[in-house]
C-alpha cells in the first residue's frame, strides 16, 4: 500500500452525495470509529479481570487443552487492550482495524460453535463468563454486538484516514 | 579512465538512491506495523510477567490441624490458633472454584500451617437443581468430599476432586474414579473399604433425587405454586414444601447427599446484606464476603487475611469418636 490519499475504495462514496462531503466527514467518523472500538475493548479488557475469572470463562468453551485455556485468559484482555491503545494512537489504524474485526470474527465462531454444541454458557466478553442456566443464554444479543464492533473495525480498515493519529505524524493515510 | 570510473559509479550511487528512496517508502508502511506489533508484544509480554507474578509457588508442606464439624464442614487450623476465619464455600462442578482452587488453595494452606488464618471449608451443591449430569456430579463429589473427611484427608480430597472436575454438562467423579482417588491419598485397607461403601450408597442416593425424587417434586410445585415462586426457593425449602406434599425425602435423611444440600440452604440464610451468599466460589474472612479482586488473586487474598483481625469459627466439632453418620 502507498501513502497516498486514495484509500476510498471507489463506490463506496453514496451517490447522493458529492465526493468532497465523504472526504470531509470521514475521517471524523473513522475517528469516531477508533475512539469507540478502543473504548469497547478497554471495558472489555479490565471487566475480564481477575485472569483467574477470565481462564474459567475461556475454559467454559470447552475448545483447548487446559495449558492453552490458561494462557489464553491471561492474554486476551491484554491483547484486547494493546489493540485499544494502538488504536487510541492511530497507530497502523488500518492493520489493527483489521486485526479487531478478526477478533470479533474469531469470538463470533466461539459463540457459534458453543450454540451449536448445545453449551449453556455466559460468553464472557465482558467479564463473567461460564455456566448459566439453560434459558439464561444470550448469544444473539453478544453474536450482534460482536458483528457491530466487528463492522466498526472494518470501517476503521477500509477508510483508515482520520485526525489524531500518529500514522499521520509518521506519513501514513494522510 | 580513472573518469570513467567515477561516471560509472556516481551513475551506480544515483541508482542505489533511488532504489533505497523507493524502499523506505515501501517499507514505512511496514516500519509502522513493525511498531505496532511491537507494541502489542510489550504490552502482552510485560502484562502476562505482571499477572503471573501474582500467582503462588505452591505449598507442599504439612497441613495445619483438621477438625470436622457438626455440619460436615472441615476446619484447618492448629489447636489453639487465634486467626481470622476464612471461610470457603465451593461446589465441585463448579469452574470458578477449580480456579480458585487452583490459584489460591495453597495459599490457604500456607496461611493455616503456619497459623496466619483459620481456613474452614464449606462445600456446598448449588448445582443440584440443574440438568445431570452437572446436578448428578456435584453432589456425588460433595459427598464424597464429606466421606473422605471421615477420614481425616477432606483436603487431600478436595485436591483431587477439583483436579479431576469433569468439564461442565459430562458425566465425572463416577464411584470408581472417587474410590481410586481415595486410595490415592493414602488411606488404608479397612478405611478403603469404607469409604466405598459410603460412596456407593452415596451414589444411589444422589442418582434417586436427580433421577425420581427432584423431577417430581419440580413437577409438582411447579404446578402448585408456579415457576415465578419455585425459581425464588432454595433446594432446601422446595423440600421442606415437597414433605407436606407428598414427596417424602426420608431417603435423604442420615446421608452425606442430604447433608450437602441442607448446608447449602444454609449458606442462603447465614448472611445477609451484601454479604449475602449468592454462588459459588465465595470467600469470607470473618463473615464478610470478598469481592472477585480479593478472592480471586493471591495478593488479594494475602492483603484480606493479613489486614482482618481474629475471627471465631460458627460451627461446633464433630462429637468425639463420631466418625460415622452425621447428626
Amino acid at each position: 500500500m502507498t501513502d497516498t490519499s486514495d484509500d476510498t475504495p471507489t463506490g463506496a462514496t453514496p451517490a447522493s452525495q458529492p465526493p468532497s462531503r465523504w472526504e470531509g466527514v470521514q475521517p471524523w467518523l473513522t475517528l469516531a470509529c477508533r475512539v469507540g472500538l478502543a473504548a469497547v475493548l478497554v471495558t472489555a479488557a479490565v471487566t475480564k479481570f481477575p485472569p483467574a475469572l477470565s481462564v474459567q470463562a475461556v475454559e467454559a468453551y470447552d475448545l483447548f487443552p487446559e495449558d492453552l485455556a490458561q494462557l489464553i485468559g491471561y492474554t486476551l484482555p491484554l491483547f484486547e487492550l494493546a489493540l485499544a491503545l494502538l488504536l487510541l494512537a492511530g497507530l497502523a489504524t488500518r492493520y489493527v482495524g483489521a486485526v479487531s474485526t478478526l477478533l470479533m470474527i474469531v469470538f463470533i465462531a466461539g459463540i457459534v460453535s458453543a450454540m451449536a454444541r448445545g453449551l449453556n454458557i455466559d460468553c464472557g466478553c465482558f467479564g463473567g463468563g461460564g455456566q448459566v442456566d439453560p434459558g439464561e443464554t444470550s448469544y444473539g444479543l453478544s453474536i450482534a454486538r460482536d458483528i457491530a464492533f466487528g463492522a466498526m473495525g472494518a470501517f476503521i480498515a477500509l477508510w483508515p484516514r482520520s485526525p489524531f493519529a500518529l500514522d499521520r505524524v509518521l506519513g501514513l493515510f494522510r | 579512465m580513472g573518469s570513467e570510473a567515477r561516471k560509472r559509479s556516481r551513475e551506480k550511487l544515483r541508482q542505489q538512491r533511488e532504489k533505497e528512496k523507493k524502499a523506505a517508502k515501501r517499507n514505512r508502511t511496514l516500519i509502522v506495523v513493525g511498531a505496532a506489533a511491537a507494541v502489542v508484544l510489550l504490552i502482552v509480554g510485560i502484562g502476562y510477567a505482571i499477572l503471573n507474578a501474582d500467582r503462588s509457588d505452591g505449598y507442599d508442606g504439612p497441613l495445619a490441624d483438621r477438625t470436622l464439624q457438626e455440619d460436615g464442614s472441615v476446619v484447618m487450623a492448629d489447636e489453639g490458633v487465634s486467626a481470622p476465619v476464612v471461610e470457603v464455600y465451593a461446589d465441585y462442578q463448579c469452574p470458578a472454584c477449580r480456579q480458585f482452587e487452583l490459584l489460591n488453595g495453597d495459599v490457604l494452606k500456607e496461611q493455616a500451617a503456619e497459623g496466619n488464618a483459620i481456613v474452614h471449608y464449606r462445600p456446598v451443591s448449588i448445582f443440584a437443581q440443574r440438568p445431570a449430569p452437572i446436578s448428578s456430579n456435584s453432589l456425588r463429589g460433595g459427598a464424597a468430599a464429606r466421606a473422605a473427611a471421615d477420614h481425616g484427608v477432606f483436603v487431600e480430597f478436595n485436591d483431587k476432586l477439583f483436579e479431576h472436575q469433569p468439564t461442565e454438562g459430562n458425566e465425572g467423579f463416577t464411584v470408581d474414579e472417587l474410590k481410586e482417588w481415595f486410595r490415592e491419598t493414602g488411606a488404608d485397607e479397612e478405611q478403603a473399604a469404607e469409604f466405598d461403601a459410603r460412596v456407593e450408597a452415596e451414589a444411589a442416593v444422589v442418582t434417586r433425587f436427580v433421577e425420581e425424587f427432584l423431577p417430581e417434586l419440580t413437577a409438582d410445585a411447579t404446578e402448585q405454586i408456579g415457576e415465578e415462586t419455585l425459581g425464588t426457593m432454595v433446594l432446601s425449602d422446595l423440600i421442606n414444601w415437597g414433605e407436606g406434599n407428598g414427596h417424602d425425602p426420608g431417603f435423604l435423611d442420615g446421608t452425606y447427599t442430604g447433608e450437602i444440600i441442607e448446608a447449602t440452604g444454609n449458606a442462603y440464610t447465614r448472611y445477609s446484606g451484601d454479604n449475602m451468599f449468592r454462588g459459588t466460589p465465595s470467600v469470607y474472612i470473618n463473615g464478610e464476603l470478598l469481592d472477585n479482586n480479593s478472592a480471586m488473586t493471591t495478593r488479594g487474598l494475602t492483603e484480606a487475611i493479613a489486614s482482618a483481625d481474629e475471627g471465631e469459627v460458627d460451627t461446633q466439632p464433630m462429637g468425639e469418636g463420631d466418625g460415622g453418620d452425621p447428626e
